[in-house]
C-alpha cells in the first residue's frame, strides 16, 4: 500500500499534456508518500503513446485493446479497478480535465474512495494528503486536510505543475494485452467531432489580441483584426463578445471559455471580469488598455494604458505595419 | 318656378338601387362592427378613463388639423381640404335624405345655397385628392409609402366627386333650370355636352356609373385607411387622458391586453410616416419602424379577436399569419429609446410607445427573446438594485469624504431629499454630476440629504423593459422607505428617475403620503429666481444645450435649463437645429445603455454632429444617460478636438466657481 | 420524459470583494443566485420536454433561504421540486451528498438526471458522476447538446483544444451540463410570483432512512479546511503621457516579450 498511480489521458493518438504534469506532482510527492510512481496507459496501441512516459516514471503499466482507443469510463472502471486491487495506490492522479472531470468520481464512487479534485497544490504529512483548491472563481483558496486513508483520488488543475524532465525517473514498464473487456452495458464512444475548421486554437497562440465589450459591434472587429495581423496575432475576446455573436465562441477567454497562457496578452476594452482572468491572468506578459481607469483587469495586467481603444488601435497597428 | 332637388330624376328601376345601398350599407356595418367589438374586448381588458378636460384640444386637433399643420402646412392644407370637403358633401348628404324622406326643406333659396356649399365642398374634396396624389407622385414626399391602396383609395374618392359632378352637368344641360348656375362646377362642366338630347341620353350611364362607385366606397369604407375618421379623433382624446398602470401581457406579442385605449390608438394610424421620420433609431437605418411595430401590433390584434376571424374560412389564413409574424419575433421591439419623438410628431397621437413597452413586457414575461446583455443588466437590478454593478452597497461611494445626511437613518433630517438615482451614483463620469449639485445645494444653503448606501432604485429602467415586477417591487421599496422616514419633497439628478417617481410612483402610493418631485434643473432654476442663486463670474463660453427627452418631451421643461444658462453672465446659447420639444434623442434610453443589438447605429454621434454644426464650445445637457452616450460619442466620433460635454449641474458649480466641482475633468 | 434537475444556491462573487472571517467566506454582503450550469441544466430539462413532453422535476439541497433557487426554477417551467433541507447534511462532501441524492431519488422513477458540470462556489464537478455510481447509472459529463432517442440519449460532450465527442447513453442516466449548451431564459419577476404557490416537497435526512452519524463531518474524507484570499499583485504598471508616447512604450514591450521585429 504505496505509491502513486497516474492515469494517463491520450485523445486521438496523441497523450495528452496534461498527463505529464500529473506524473510531476506524482513524482516530487512519492518521497515522502514513501513509493513509487506508476502510470497505467489504457490504448488501443500503448506502446505507440508510451515514448513521453519514458524516464517519467518508475513503472509503467500499458493495458492494449481495440476498444480503449477512445476514452470512455465504462471501459476505464473494470481495468483500473483491478490496476488498484493489485497495487494498493497511496494516490490516484489524473488531470482535472473532461475525461478526468468524467473518470475521477466514476472511479472514487465505485471503489469507495476520498476524492479531491481540481487540486493546485498537494503535500503529504503524517499519511494524510492535504491539498489546495483555487474556488470561488479564482478569488479565494482552500486549504483542505484530508483525514488518512488508504487510498485517495485527486484531479490536478491544468498548468499548476510542471512536467518533469525526461530521464527524472528510471521506466520499467510491462504492456498487458487485454483479450477481454468487462461487457459494455452502457455508455458507448460514437465519434470525434473537430471544431470548426477555419478556426484558430487561441490556446496554441504566442500572442493575442483580445477585445472586449468595449469593441462596440462586429463592425470594429476588423480594426482589432488589422492590430493581430501586423502582429502576427491570434484574436480572442472576452464573453460578451462571444454571446453578442461578434467573435466565434471558440475565441473566447475565460472560465467557459479557454484557458490561455501566451506570451504576451493585449486586452482592449475588457473591464477583466474575474471569470475572463481566470483564464488569462497566467499569460507571460499582459498589457491592458482600456478607458477607465478603475477597470480589474489593471489588477492582474502588467501593464496598463488608460485610453480609448479605438485610439490605441490605429497607432498600434501603424507601428507595426511597416 | 321654385328651385327644388329633383330625386332619381331620370333614372329608372329606383329598386336596384336600393339594393345595392342595402349591400353597400352592410358592408359599411360589418366593417364597423368588427371594430366595435374588437373595441369593447379593449374596453374589458382596460377601459380607457375619460374626462372632460381632454374634449376641448381633441376636438380643436380633429376640426382644425392642428397636429397635422404642425408638422407641415401642405399636408395640413391638403387635410382640411379633404377633411372639411368630405364632412360637408356627408352632411349634404345627409340633408338630402332628410329632405326626402322626413321633411322637405331643401327649396327655394335654401336649396340654391346649399346646392352651392355642396358644390364648393366637392371643389374642396377634387382639389384636396389631387393634391395628395401629387405628393405621392409628382413631388413625393420621403415618408410616405405608395402602397396600392395610396394610389387607389384617393382615385377612387376622386372618380365618386368628378363622377358626382358629371351627373350634375349632364342634368343641367338636359333641363338647363334657370337656377343652374348655382350648382356653379356642374353648371360650367354641362358645356360638355353637345346637347340637351345627349345629356339625357347619357344621364343614366353617368348616374348609375356614379351610383356604383359611390357604393363601393362606401362599402370599403370601415375596411380602409379612412377608417381613421372615427379611430383618430377618440385616438387624440384619450392619450390626454392620465396614464394608467398597464397589465401585462399574457403571452409573448399578445395585445389582448393593450385596452381600448391602444386600440383605439392602432386604429386611428394612416401610415403618414412622420413617426418613421423623426424616429432616432429609424433614421439612423436601424432595423426598427415604429410605424412596423404598431401596423404589426394592429395585425395580431385582428388576428387574435376580430370575430371575422372566427369565421371557418378565415382560419387557415389566421393561421398562417399569426405563424409569419410569431416566426419574424418581436425583437425589434428593444430597439425603442422610448424618446417620445415618435408620439410628438403623430397627428393622432397614437404612436406606440407605450406598445413597446406592452411588447417587451411580453418578451420579458415569456423570457427567451430577452437579449442576454438585458438579463444582466435586469438581474443587476432585481439583486443589487442598479444595473451596473453586481455588488451591494455601491451607491454611496460619490459622496466619500462629504458630509450629507443620510435620510435613510431615523434622526437625520433635511428638506428635501436629493434622489441620486444609480447612475449618477455609481458611473464614474456620472458621479460628477452628484458631486457639482451637492456642492451647488450647499452653496445655496439647501437643506438636503440622501439615503445613501440604501437608496433603491426608482423602478424606472424595469419599467422601460418591460419588467413590470421588477418595476412595481422597486416602487414599493421606495414608497415604504419614504414614507416610513416620512420623506415627501424629493429633487432628482436623473430625467428617468423624476419621470417615473413623478408619473408611475403616485399610482402606487394609495396610502402613502403625496409626493412633491423636482428635476434639479427645476430645483435651480428655483432658487436662481429666489435670488439664492446668482452668477457674479463672467463666463465668456459659446454653448449648446442638448435636451433629454425625459425632460423636454416627456416632460416639457425646456425653459429651465435655458434660464439657468441665460443667467450665467457671458455665455453664449446657440441652439442645434433640433432642440427643445424636437431634440434629438442620444440613444440612451428605453434600456438601450445596458445592451448591444445586432444592427445597433450610434445614435449620440448623430447628435453630435448637430452639436458640431453650432460651434459650440460646450455641449450642456441635464441628464446621466444623456451625458455618458455623449462622452462617449464625443471620443468614438472624433468631436475631441472641436468641444467638450458637460452636465448642466457641473457647469452651474463651475460657474459658481465651487472648488471640487473643479476638479472633474469636464472640459 | 421525466427529468430530474439538481440546482445549487450559491453566492454570486463575480464582481465582488470578497471578505473571508475564520477561514470561511462572508456571505453578508452577498447575493445568493442559482449556479450559472445548474441554470444551464434547468433551461435544457424545460426546453427538452416542452418539445418532447414530460415532467421537470427539481431537487436541492441546503438551509431554508435556499428554496429561492427551486422558485426561480419552478417559473423557468419545472413542475415540481423537492427541496433536501437538514442541519444533519451540513459539512457533507461530495460523496456523502452523492448518497443523501441517491436516498431521495432512488424510486422517483426519473428517465434522465441533469445537473451542472461544476458550482461556481467550490467546483469540485463531482456530485453528478458520483450521484450516478450510487444509483448504478451511466453518465456523462460536460455535455454540450443532448439530443434524446429511443431508449438513450446522445450527448455531445465538450473537450479541449475545441474538439468534442459524441457519446450514447442507454436511459435513464446521469448528465451534467456544460454552460452554452443553451441560452438560458430571463425569469421575470411575475414569473417568480405565478408559482409562489406552488407546493415544494420538504426532506430531513430521516424522511430518507440516513443516520445523521453518516452525514456531515462526521462522514466526510475532509478533516480539516481554511479559505484565504489569494495573494495581491502590485497591479499593472501604468504607461503614461500623451497618446503617441503610451503607444511607442506599448510596442517597445510587445517586441521585447513578443520577439517581435
Amino acid at each position: 500500500m504505496s505509491g502513486v498511480l497516474v492515469i494517463a489521458e491520450h485523445r486521438q493518438g496523441a497523450l495528452r499534456e496534461a498527463t505529464l504534469e500529473c506524473l510531476g506532482a506524482a513524482l516530487s510527492l512519492a518521497p515522502s508518500l514513501g513509493g513509487q510512481v506508476t502510470a497505467a496507459l489504457l490504448a488501443d496501441d500503448p506502446q505507440s503513446l508510451a515514448g513521453e512516459l519514458q524516464g517519467r516514471a518508475h513503472g509503467l503499466k500499458l493495458y492494449a485493446h481495440p476498444e480503449l482507443a477512445a476514452y470512455n469510463p465504462e471501459l476505464y472502471l473494470p481495468v483500473l479497478a483491478d490496476i488498484i486491487a493489485a497495487s494498493q495506490p497511496s494516490l490516484i492522479l489524473m488531470p482535472h480535465s473532461s475525461q478526468g472531470m468524467d473518470l475521477a468520481p466514476a472511479l472514487a464512487g465505485r471503489l469507495g474512495l476520498p476524492l479531491v479534485t481540481d487540486c493546485a497544490g498537494l503535500s503529504w504529512s503524517d499519511g494524510a494528503l492535504s491539498v489546495q483548491r483555487n474556488v470561488y472563481g479564482g478569488k479565494a483558496v482552500l486549504d483542505l486536510a484530508l483525514k488518512p486513508a488508504a487510498t485517495v483520488v485527486a484531479t490536478l488543475q491544468a498548468g499548476a505543475f510542471q512536467a518533469p524532465p525526461a530521464g527524472a525517473a528510471p521506466t520499467a514498464s510491462d504492456r498487458t494485452a487485454l483479450t477481454e473487456l468487462a461487457p459494455r452495458h452502457a455508455r458507448r464512444f460514437l465519434e470525434y467531432l473537430a471544431g470548426v475548421v477555419e478556426d484558430v486554437d487561441i490556446a496554441e497562440a504566442d500572442i493575442l489580441v483580445s477585445v472586449g465589450r468595449g469593441i462596440g459591434g462586429p463592425d470594429n472587429v476588423p480594426q482589432a483584426q488589422a492590430l493581430a495581423e501586423a502582429l502576427g496575432a491570434t484574436l480572442s475576446c472576452s464573453r460578451p463578445v462571444a454571446d453578442a455573436g461578434w467573435l466565434p465562441k471558440s475565441r473566447q477567454v475565460g472560465t467557459s471559455g479557454k484557458t490561455v497562457r501566451p506570451k504576451i496578452y493585449l486586452a482592449l476594452g475588457i473591464s477583466g471580469a474575474f471569470q475572463h482572468q481566470a483564464g488569462m491572468n497566467n499569460s507571460g506578459t499582459i498589457i491592458a488598455v482600456n478607458s477607465d481607469p478603475r477597470a480589474p483587469i489593471f489588477q492582474v495586467a502588467h501593464y496598463g494604458i488608460v485610453a480609448d481603444m479605438f485610439e490605441v488601435l490605429p497607432k498600434l497597428t501603424e507601428l507595426f505595419k511597416g | 318656378m321654385n328651385p327644388l332637388r329633383m330625386p332619381f330624376w331620370g333614372v329608372d328601376a329606383a329598386w336596384l338601387f336600393y339594393l345595392l345601398a342595402a349591400l353597400a350599407m352592410a358592408c359599411l356595418g360589418l366593417g364597423l362592427w368588427e371594430k366595435i367589438s374588437l373595441w369593447r374586448q379593449g374596453r374589458r381588458a382596460a377601459p380607457a378613463p375619460s374626462s372632460k378636460q381632454a374634449l376641448g384640444p381633441a376636438l380643436a386637433d380633429v376640426l382644425l388639423g392642428r397636429r397635422i399643420w404642425r408638422g407641415g402646412r401642405i399636408a395640413g392644407l391638403m387635410h382640411l381640404m379633404l377633411l372639411w370637403g368630405f364632412l360637408g358633401l356627408f352632411l349634404g348628404t345627409c340633408a338630402v335624405a332628410v329632405d326626402h324622406y322626413l321633411i322637405s326643406f331643401l327649396h327655394g333659396r335654401v336649396y340654391l345655397w346649399f346646392s352651392a356649399g355642396l358644390e364648393a365642398c366637392g371643389l374642396l374634396l377634387v382639389l384636396g385628392l389631387m393634391l395628395a396624389l401629387a405628393r405621392r407622385w409628382l413631388l413625393p414626399v420621403a415618408r410616405l409609402e405608395r402602397r396600392p391602396d395610396d394610389t387607389l383609395l384617393p382615385l377612387w374618392l376622386l372618380a365618386v366627386a368628378c363622377g358626382g359632378f358629371m351627373v350634375e352637368a349632364a342634368r343641367l344641360a338636359a333641363t338647363a333650370p334657370p337656377w343652374g348656375a348655382w350648382s356653379f362646377v356642374g353648371y360650367g362642366l354641362a358645356g360638355l355636352f353637345p346637347g340637351p338630347e345627349a345629356a339625357r341620353e347619357l344621364f343614366p350611364w353617368l348616374w348609375w356609373s356614379h351610383a356604383l362607385v359611390s357604393l363601393g366606397f362606401i362599402a370599403w369604407l370601415p375596411w380602409s385607411k379612412l377608417a381613421h375618421a372615427i379611430a383618430a379623433p377618440a385616438s387624440l382624446y384619450l392619450q390626454g387622458q392620465p396614464l394608467a398602470v398597464l397589465a401585462v401581457a399574457a403571452e409573448e406579442g399578445d395585445l389582448a391586453a393593450l385596452g381600448l385605449r391602444h386600440l383605439l390608438h392602432l386604429d386611428a394610424c394612416t401610415r403618414c410616416g412622420r413617426c418613421v421620420e423623426a424616429c432616432p433609431s429609424a433614421r439612423a437605418g436601424e432595423p426598427f419602424s415604429p410605424r412596423d411595430v404598431l401596423h404589426r401590433a394592429r395585425r395580431q390584434a385582428r388576428l387574435k379577436y376580430s370575430p371575422l376571424y372566427r369565421l371557418p374560412w378565415l382560419r387557415g389564413r389566421r393561421q398562417a399569419l399569426l405563424e409569419r409574424d410569431r416566426a419574424a419575433g418581436w425583437e425589434d421591439a428593444w430597439y425603442c429609446t422610448t424618446c417620445r419623438a415618435c408620439l410628438e410628431v403623430c397627428p393622432v397621437q397614437a404612436a406606440p410607445i407605450e406598445m413597446v413597452r406592452k411588447l417587451r413586457a411580453g418578451l420579458v414575461e415569456q423570457g427567451s427573446a430577452v437579449p442576454p446583455p438585458l438579463m444582466d443588466t435586469l438581474e443587476k437590478l432585481h439583486r443589487y438594485g442598479n444595473p451596473w454593478v453586481a455588488k451591494k452597497g455601491a451607491k454611496a461611494a460619490w459622496a466619500a469624504g462629504r458630509d450629507i445626511p443620510d435620510l435613510s437613518r431615523s434622526g437625520q433630517e433635511a428638506d428635501w431629499l436629493y434622489f441620486v438615482g444609480c447612475t449618477t451614483s455609481i458611473d464614474t463620469r456620472a458621479q460628477g454630476i452628484a458631486r457639482a449639485l451637492s456642492d451647488v445645494f450647499t452653496h445655496c444653503g439647501v437643506s438636503f440629504g440622501t439615503l445613501g448606501k440604501k437608496e433603491p432604485c426608482c423602478g424606472d429602467i424595469a419599467r422601460r423593459l418591460g419588467e413590470q415586477g421588477l418595476m412595481e417591487e422597486q416602487i414599493e421599496a421606495t414608497r415604504d422607505l419614504l414614507n416610513g422616514r416620512g420623506l415627501t419633497r424629493l429633487v432628482c439628478t436623473s430625467p428617468h428617475c423624476f419621470d417615473t417617481i413623478k408619473k408611475v410612483h403616485p399610482l402606487f402610493l394609495e396610502e402613502g403620503l403625496p409626493l412633491r418631485v423636482l428635476h434639479y434643473s427645476q430645483m435651480l432654476h428655483r432658487l436662481w429666481r429666489q435670488g439664492r442663486l446668482t452668477f457674479d463670474h463672467p463666463m465668456p463660453l459659446k454653448v449648446t444645450f442638448h435636451d433629454p427627452c425625459f425632460l423636454a418631451r416627456h416632460n416639457r421643461i425646456v425653459d429651465e435649463p435655458r434660464g439657468l444658462l441665460g443667467a450665467i453672465p457671458g455665455l453664449e446659447l446657440v441652439e442645434m437645429a433640433e432642440h427643445g420639444l424636437n431634440a434629438l434623442c442620444c440613444g440612451g434610453g428605453g434600456g438601450r445603455m445596458w445592451h448591444e443589438i445586432p444592427g445597433q447605429a450610434n445614435l449620440a454621434v448623430r447628435r453630435l454632429e448637430q452639436a458640431a454644426a453650432t460651434g459650440a464650445e460646450l455641449v450642456v445637457t441635464a441628464c446621466p444617460l444623456c451625458l455618458i452616450m455623449l462622452e462617449d460619442a464625443r471620443k468614438t466620433g472624433g468631436f475631441e478636438d472641436k468641444f467638450g460635454i458637460i452636465d448642466l449641474s457641473e457647469l452651474v458649480a463651475r460657474a459658481l466657481r465651487l472648488t471640487a466641482a473643479m476638479d472633474e475633468e469636464a472640459v | 420524459m421525466k427529468i430530474l434537475v439538481l440546482v445549487k444556491n450559491v453566492p454570486e462573487v463575480a464582481e465582488a470583494e470578497l471578505e473571508i472571517e475564520q477561514g470561511a467566506l462572508d456571505l453578508e454582503d452577498l447575493e445568493m443566485v442559482v449556479n450559472e450550469w445548474d441554470n444551464y441544466a434547468v433551461e435544457e430539462a424545460v426546453r427538452l420536454t416542452e418539445a418532447a413532453g414530460g415532467d421537470v422535476h427539481l431537487m436541492t439541497l441546503g438551509g431554508e433561504d435556499d428554496e429561492d433557487v427551486l422558485r426561480r426554477g419552478l417559473a423557468m417551467g419545472a413542475h415540481s421540486a423537492t427541496h433536501l433541507c437538514d442541519e444533519a447534511f451540513e459539512g457533507s462532501d461530495p460523496t456523502t451528498l452523492a448518497r443523501v441524492f441517491a436516498a431521495a431519488v432512488k424510486d422517483g422513477g426519473y428517465d434522465l438526471i441533469l445537473t451542472g458540470v461544476q458550482s461556481a462556489d467550490l467546483g469540485q464537478a463531482s456530485t453528478g458522476v458520483l450521484l450516478a455510481q450510487e444509483l448504478g447509472l451511466p453518465h456523462a459529463t460536460m455535455a454540450i447538446a443532448l439530443e434524446p432517442g429511443a431508449g438513450e440519449v446522445t450527448v455531445t460532450r465538450e473537450l479541449e483544444n475545441n474538439t468534442s465527442e459524441k457519446v450514447a447513453l442507454p436511459l435513464p442516466a446521469v448528465v451534467t451540463v456544460q454552460s452554452g449548451i443553451n441560452q438560458p431564459r430571463y425569469v421575470s419577476i411575475m414569473g417568480i410570483r405565478k408559482v409562489r404557490k406552488m407546493t415544494i416537497e420538504m426532506l430531513e435526512a430521516g424522511d430518507l432512512g440516513l443516520e445523521s452519524q453518516a452525514l456531515g463531518r462526521e462522514a466526510s474524507s475532509v478533516a480539516g479546511q481554511s479559505l484565504a484570499l489569494p495573494p495581491v499583485g502590485e497591479g499593472a504598471q501604468m504607461l503614461t503621457g500623451s497618446l503617441d508616447s503610451v503607444c511607442g512604450q506599448a510596442a517597445a514591450i510587445l517586441r521585447e516579450k513578443g520577439g517581435l521585429a
